[in-house]
């Protein structure tokens, strides 16, 4: 009875002290007391703080068990609560801790140790237990084998309880404890190497060898389970031969890697990685001094100069080492200079945000968004763009790094602050989380119960997982927002006054950034931003809040001054329109687009000048969808139905096709749209404000002479015909009317003219907006020819004179405007033209051919490159149409597919009809695609049409940029471009030619 | 600034230079140079030398012609001969297009290129030229049959010979330009001279091959005679190769060997001269870019006229030299059809491309020839599966033209250029009415 009460109380006590299994928990706590060990009160007061005490009592009963005599253990648990907490929150936090305790139970007594241990007694200690003596010159493991690996493990992990112990008892800060495992890694490598150095052959060559840490361990913040990043270098002993010396180091060496990461009956310690020598994996593991200096004077990269910041002596020749570090740091410090340094730093930047698999990033601790990795990374590019010139920058520990930056005003102070206090945190629970298992890994758990634990030893124990999450967030947050800020924030100090807890950044200093970011032309940024920040309205406040966010976007596009400069002009022009900061600053998304269109495009830089408000669309993806044709045809019909006069209401119309023309050109950057999407939302453009000018004209017409005696159609033709218009493609068109029964012809002629002429003027009126060319010239008789026939006159004439290239021409004719039951009958009239029945003949064949060959020899602008002309080079827009429209001329009558206007289609069809290889025509279509798209990529960019690959460096890697190449990457782009067209050329000169 | 440039700029100072030539190479090969004055190489360093490219074979066209040449301060060096006075240095260049990044049209682009493919496979090439060529008693005259300075033969020691005084100067020059020379004797025809460069890395050879050819040349106008590489000068004597040999390495360990198979040969070293093999057609026109170089590949001797791999066979387009016990990175494949008047580092960089073919793809090599392959029949040729190289510059162009792997391995510029200016040389030769036709038809008809 009295039993069973008191069982009921332990359980429920078990449970207040946050015992997940009180049942199996109460049989543990009896054999504990049993032992001698404790009051059962402040015992459980003290698993209550540990973040398993389930796990950490059964440890504990279990280690009572094991040792021989287990009352000075009672003692410490009853007498000295330091030990007795440190001791219950390494059980309660590792198991693997705890496992090392119960296979050598005496360790607990490490763990009463009361301070930090300076590196010196480390290393003796290590050394010491594989048998070597601390203070030879060349310390040497007297212990060997596997009794020297089980040693070295053991005194590892025995100091490891120690550093653990401290830490979770909250003793040390996570830094320290960071450099303590360092130096613990340190240590046991010299240890390490002192057993390798007594495994050596008595034969070997005498060498002098130093290890070089890297990383984490270099930078004296290390974790519990991670690889110690090291490289080796060595130089031959007095008279000994070079090559017999590095063959002796790298004896060494290799064996120093082994003894580390070797598993044992103890376990291992960590894989010791020294991948980031000098030509990585491929490369020797030792290298000479000499050696390594030649190697990154000659062929190191920026990365590599990135990992370097962190490179430390830390075992083996001392002098040597120092020698290391002085030879290299030099080195480090002068890698901003390099020429490729931008390109390399946006790629680096890149690289870390895109490597990851999306659902791993949500739960990296370290290489997700927000972080450890983006706030190293951010401190090690500050510190390699300043460093150069200012040395009290060049601390290898990223917290001492970023306080320096601070402290020297290159960074804001609270930003810094609030940095320290994220990189803290994530650290924490990097460390927690690593300890549980001493496993190497940086993934939050997705398990309750781990997530659970994991909380408690954070120190939460209301909600261990709801508040550890919040934390987490809440600082991946302030991360992913400071690692924006922390680059572009104190660039606007440098020209304007903000708050007294902000970085001065030099103006020296700020170009220096700007340049390393890849702004062309620092001073005239700065200017720019001293524009848009100046003064104390709420709108250059809401600026220089945005502006650090914009910076970075800008410079991650093709012409980042561009884009500040067009950002300038059209924050001047909204900058008092109410919703324009308001919709930057509150979405995202509409800031980022704007700073990478603005950054990229100068043809769209031209459209937002002239209606700015268009801005608004970039905030909802339905607005870049394009418009239906019918769609535009209502609006347009509703916006030249408000005006009176003609001009007004083509102004109207082409106001409405300017918002258009900009919303497939934004849909376009940001990738929304396809080549062919793009040109048929281009040629719906086109065709629907043709239909309304056409209105237009036939009204103003008609309020002269009356109702029209005709009724007319306009047909489209070239690329507008086939639905692939281009940003810069006119509109080839052929006028055709057909009179109404009983009208005179002549005035029936008269009126169609007076529309046709009409409909051009009010185009071609001077106007902001892109002008709309109306082009005629394929008519009969060209330009000599008259504007408008009627239906009849082109019957007449194509029967009496049509000539074989007039049919070719005809292959693209389309009604696009106007009476479409007169258009229908034009498409009638002329198929049996350009669909021959019996195809064409060969003396036909042969002309188009001989046309072809002349064109090529003749069109092409004198001083052009052919290769790099996209219309009438090899390969070019030309040599494909040409080629698929001489099949439809041929075979267009019996291959059904083939009547179209449209040359993919034709292509497709010509495939499918076996009149061309499957391949032949993917090589064609291919080519065609990547002209046409860089016909529009140069449109975009440049904000002029243009036929030749650009020859400025500038705007060719903008069109590079703009059709998804890398930064760097124009000449790949002009390669691949040459390659498409060189092999479709040689299809053109099978098929075509042939 | 670097250290490497440092020291460049402290020698300058130290040694009294008074002119720093800069060096690069044309897409024919030909040196070019550019002299500045040693207060000029520090911009030079920063933002390379601006020069119109233009004006360089197959560089670029007018309208583009801005180029930037930037010396490569690890390949400085002084120039050794008495006709530089006062000091003078060199440094080669790669060719930038304005904006920084590489010119296409740089053939030492082309070959960096080619390596950096090699060494994401983790492979470095190393290749070691046998470079022949011929010393005359005076500078060519047009109409004159050229005169060589002696008549001896394969390894004759001509007491007293211009020749051997020359290889001696010559030697010395080299190595006093930090050129390790291997081996050198006598070679088959008269006046002909024979010196191996040792192993070294592709682009080092490459930039060694250009030195050397410079330095023949002033050696020999130092001794009053004229050094010429063009590949046949005489029909009956043997032409001018350079049979070069090639290995891979992975790291410090032999990628063509292994113990115990084959001649020592890995399946890497296999698959390698399958694609030399393979391609040999398509990279004629590189390895052997002149119309006189067909006359090289036609006239038997050591010259290989087919495609043909075997163990130590002369007559052979890829030899496996016999193998050194002892010494895995011994192990190594010869590649006999370049000739001394190629360019190296497009010629380089085809080889290596088309070996690397050969592994990527994992091509089997068959059996290898054992015979003299000039001594078969054409039928037993036939039998045996031995196809004839180009016998022509134009067979050659035409066998590129379609060569994706020769396209992609040259950038689609220099592949353009190269094929435009080949094609014209062709032409022009096609034009001639040569001596041949002059002795045979004139008497006759």
């Amino acid at each position: 009875m009295t039993a069973e009460r008191r069982e009921g109380s332990t359980a429920a006590r078990l449970a207040r002290a946050g015992f997940s299994d009180p049942g199996a928990a109460a049989p543990a706590l009896e054999s504990a007391a049993v032992h001698g060990i404790g009051n059962e009160d402040e015992l459980l007061a003290a698993l209550a703080l540990t973040a398993d005490p389930d796990a950490a009592l059964a440890a504990l009963a279990e280690l009572a068990v094991r040792l021989p005599d287990a009352k000075q253990l009672a003692d410490a648990l009853t007498g000295d609560p330091t030990t007795r907490d440190r001791l219950l929150s390494v059980l309660g936090a590792s198991p693997a801790l705890a496992e090392h305790l119960l296979r050598h139970p005496e360790d607990w007594r490490a763990m009463t140790g009361v301070e930090q241990l300076p590196p010196s007694v480390l290393r003796r200690r290590l050394l010491a237990a594989v048998g070597a003596d601390p203070d030879a010159r060349v310390p040497t493991a007297a212990l060997s084998g596997s009794i020297a690996l089980d040693a070295l493990r053991v005194a590892y992990r025995r100091e490891l309880l120690d550093i653990a112990a401290r830490d979770l008892t909250g003793v040390v800060r996570v830094d320290d404890v960071a450099a303590e495992l360092a130096d613990l890694a340190a240590a046991t490598l010299d240890a390490a190497l002192a057993v390798a150095r007594g495994e050596l052959p008595a034969a070997a060559a005498q060498c002098r060898l130093a290890v070089i840490a890297m990383g984490k361990c270099g930078g004296r913040e290390l974790n519990y389970a991670s690889d110690v990043d090291v490289i080796f270098v060595a130089e031959p002993a007095a008279d000994t031969d070079e090559t017999d010396a590095l063959r002796t180091a790298t004896l060494l060496a290799s064996g120093l890697m082994r003894v580390c990461s070797a598993t044992t009956g103890e376990g291992t310690i960590w894989p010791v990685d020294a991948a980031l020598r000098p030509e990585g994996k491929a490369g020797p593991l030792v290298r000479t001094l000499a050696s390594h200096v030649a190697y990154y004077e000659r062929w190191a990269k920026t990365w590599e100069f990135q990992a370097l910041l962190k490179a430390r002596p830390v075992a083996g020749d001392p002098e040597l080492g120092r020698r290391y570090a002085e030879s290299i740091a030099p080195l480090v410090w002068a890698a901003a200079g390099r020429e490729d340094f931008v390109i390399d730093v946006q790629d680096m930047r890149r690289r870390v945000e895109a490597t990851l698999p999306a659902d791993a990033r949500s739960r990296q601790l370290k290489l997700g968004p927000g972080g450890l990795r983006d706030v190293e990374f951010a401190v090690q590019l500050l510190q390699l763009v300043h460093g150069r010139t200012d040395e009290r920058l060049r601390s290898p520990n990223t917290l001492e790094a970023l306080e320096a930056l601070s402290t020297h005003g290159y960074v804001g102070r609270d930003d810094a602050a609030e940095l320290d206090r994220a990189y803290r945190f994530l650290r924490t629970v990097e460390h927690r989380l690593q300890l549980y298992r001493l496993r190497r890994t940086h993934v939050m758990p997705d398990d309750e119960g781990e997530l659970r634990r994991l909380g408690r030893s954070m120190g939460f124990r209301g909600a261990p997982v709801e508040e550890l999450h919040e934390q987490w967030r809440r600082h991946a947050r302030e991360v992913r927002r400071l690692h924006e800020k922390l680059f572009y924030r104190p660039l606007l100090t440098s020209v304007a006054r903000l708050g007294p807890a902000e970085a001065r950044l030099t103006p020296q200093a700020a170009s220096a950034r700007l340049e390393a970011l890849g702004y062309l032309d620092p001073p005239g940024a700065l200017r720019h931003l001293e524009a848009l920040t100046a003064g104390v309205s709420r709108r250059a406040a809401i600026q220089r809040t945005l502006l650090p966010v914009m910076l970075a976007w800008f410079a991650d596009a093709p012409d980042p001054d561009g884009g500040l400069l067009a950002f300038r002009q059209v924050s001047e022009a909204l900058g008092s329109t109410h919703w324009y900061l308001r919709l930057l600053r509150d979405e995202g998304a509409v800031a980022e687009r704007l700073a990478h269109l603005l950054a990229s495009s100068r043809y769209v830089v031209d459209l937002l000048m002239r209606a700015p408000e268009a801005v608004a669309m970039l905030a909802d993806d339905a607005e870049l969808q394009p418009r239906t044709r019918d769609a535009l045809s209502a609006e347009l019909a509703a916006a030249v139905g408000r005006h009176e006069t003609p001009e007004l209401a083509v102004a109207a119309a082409r106001a409405v096709r300017r918002r258009e023309l900009f919303r497939v050109a934004v849909a376009d950057l940001l990738g929304q749209l396809d080549v062919e999407a793009v040109g048929a939302a281009l040629t719906d453009i086109t065709a629907t404000t043709l239909q309304a000018a056409l209105d237009v004209a036939t009204r103003s017409v008609q309020s002269e002479r009356g109702a029209l005696p005709t009724r007319i159609a306009v047909i489209a033709m070239g690329r507008f015909g086939g639905a692939e218009q281009g940003y810069s493609s006119d509109a080839d068109v052929l006028f055709v009317h057909d009179p109404l029964d009983g009208a005179d012809e002549r005035e029936a002629t008269d009126a169609a003219h007076a529309v046709a002429n009409e409909l051009r003027r009010l185009l071609g009126v001077p106007a902001p907006d892109p002008p709309l060319g109306v082009d005629a010239d394929l008519r009969p008789e060209g330009r000599q020819g008259p504007l408008v026939r009627t239906l009849a006159s082109y019957a007449a004439y194509y029967a009496r004179w049509s000539q074989v290239w007039e049919s070719q021409a005809l292959l693209r004719a389309q009604p696009v405007a106007g009476d479409r039951e007169l258009g229908a009958r034009f498409a009638a009239l002329v198929d049996p033209m350009r669909y021959p029945a019996d195809g064409i003949s060969d003396a036909e064949v042969r002309e188009i051919r001989r046309i072809k060959a002349r064109i090529d020899a003749e069109r092409l602008p004198r001083g052009t490159d052919p290769a790099r002309h996209t219309k009438l080079g090899p390969g070019g827009l030309a040599d494909v149409e040409w080629t698929v429209q001489l099949l439809q001329l041929r075979r267009g009558a019996d291959v059904a597919g083939l009547r179209t206007p449209q040359t993919l289609a034709a292509l497709g069809a010509a495939a499918d009809a076996g009149l061309l290889e499957a391949d032949e025509a993917m090589t064609l279509a291919e080519a065609w695609r990547l002209a046409s798209r860089v016909r529009n990529a140069m449109m975009l960019v440049r904000g002029r049409p243009g036929d030749s690959l650009p020859t400025d460096a500038r705007e060719l890697s903008g069109v590079a940029r703009v059709l998804g190449y890398p930064p760097g990457a124009a000449g790949t782009m002009v390669e691949d471009y040459r390659r498409a067209t060189r092999r479709a050329r040689t299809v053109v000169d099978r098929v075509f030619f042939r | 600034m670097d250290k490497q440039q440092e020291f460049v700029l402290r020698t300058l100072e130290e040694r009294d230079i008074r002119f720093v030539r800069l060096w690069f190479t044309d897409v024919l090969g030909f040196l070019k140079s550019v002299a500045i004055a040693p207060a000029e190489l520090e911009g030079a360093f920063a933002e390379g030398i601006g020069f119109d490219g233009s004006s360089i074979e197959g560089f670029a066209r007018v309208y583009e012609s801005d180029m930037l040449a930037k010396p490569d301060p690890a390949t400085f060096q002084v120039l050794p001969w008495r006709s530089e006075l006062p000091g003078s240095a060199r440094m080669f260049c790669d060719i930038l297009m304005p904006d920084g990044t590489p010119s296409y049209a740089d053939p030492r682009h082309v070959l960096k290129r080619t390596l950096a493919r090699a060494a994401e496979l983790g492979f470095s090439f190393y290749t070691h030229p046998e470079i022949e060529f011929y010393l005359f008693q005076h500078a060519p005259e047009p109409g004159q049959v050229p005169a060589p300075i002696d008549s001896g033969g394969y390894f004759d020691h001509v007491a007293h010979g211009a020749g051997h005084d020359f290889r001696r100067d010559a030697i010395t020059m080299l190595e006093a330009m930090g050129i390790s020379v291997e081996f050198s004797h006598h070679e088959g025809g008269p006046g002909q001279q024979e010196i191996d460069l040792r192993y070294a890395d592709a682009l080092s050879t490459a930039d060694n091959i250009m030195t050397f050819r410079l330095v023949m040349k002033e050696v020999a106008l130092s001794q009053g005679v004229h050094a010429s590489f063009m590949p046949k000068p005489f029909t009956e004597h043997p032409g001018s190769g350079m049979h070069t040999h090639l290995s891979l390495f992975e790291g410090d360990r032999n990628a063509f060997y292994e113990a115990g198979a084959q001649y020592q040969l890995s399946k890497v070293g296999r698959a390698f001269i399958a694609g030399l093999l393979r391609h040999a057609h398509e990279i004629s026109a590189v390895t052997n870019q002149w119309v006189n170089s067909y006359k090289r590949l036609s006239g038997g001797g050591e010259a290989p006229a087919y495609v043909s791999w075997g163990h130590n066979n002369r007559s052979a387009l890829v030899r496996v030299p016999m193998y050194k016990p002892q010494k895995g990175n011994s192990t190594r494949v010869e590649f006999r059809s370049p000739d001394s008047a190629c360019n190296p580092y497009l010629s380089f960089a085809v080889i290596l491309a088309a070996g690397l073919r050969g592994i990527e793809e994992g091509y089997e090599l068959s059996e290898g020839a054992e015979d003299n392959i000039w001594e078969l029949t054409d039928a037993e040729r036939r039998a045996l599966g031995i196809e004839p190289l180009p016998t022509s510059l134009t067979d050659a162009v035409r066998a590129m033209e379609s060569s994706e792997l020769v396209a992609e391995t040259l950038g689609e510029h220099v592949f353009d250029f190269f094929l435009r200016n080949k094609r014209q040389e062709w032409a022009e030769y096609r034009r001639q009415v040569t001596r041949f036709e002059l002795d045979r038809y004139l008497p006759i008809l």
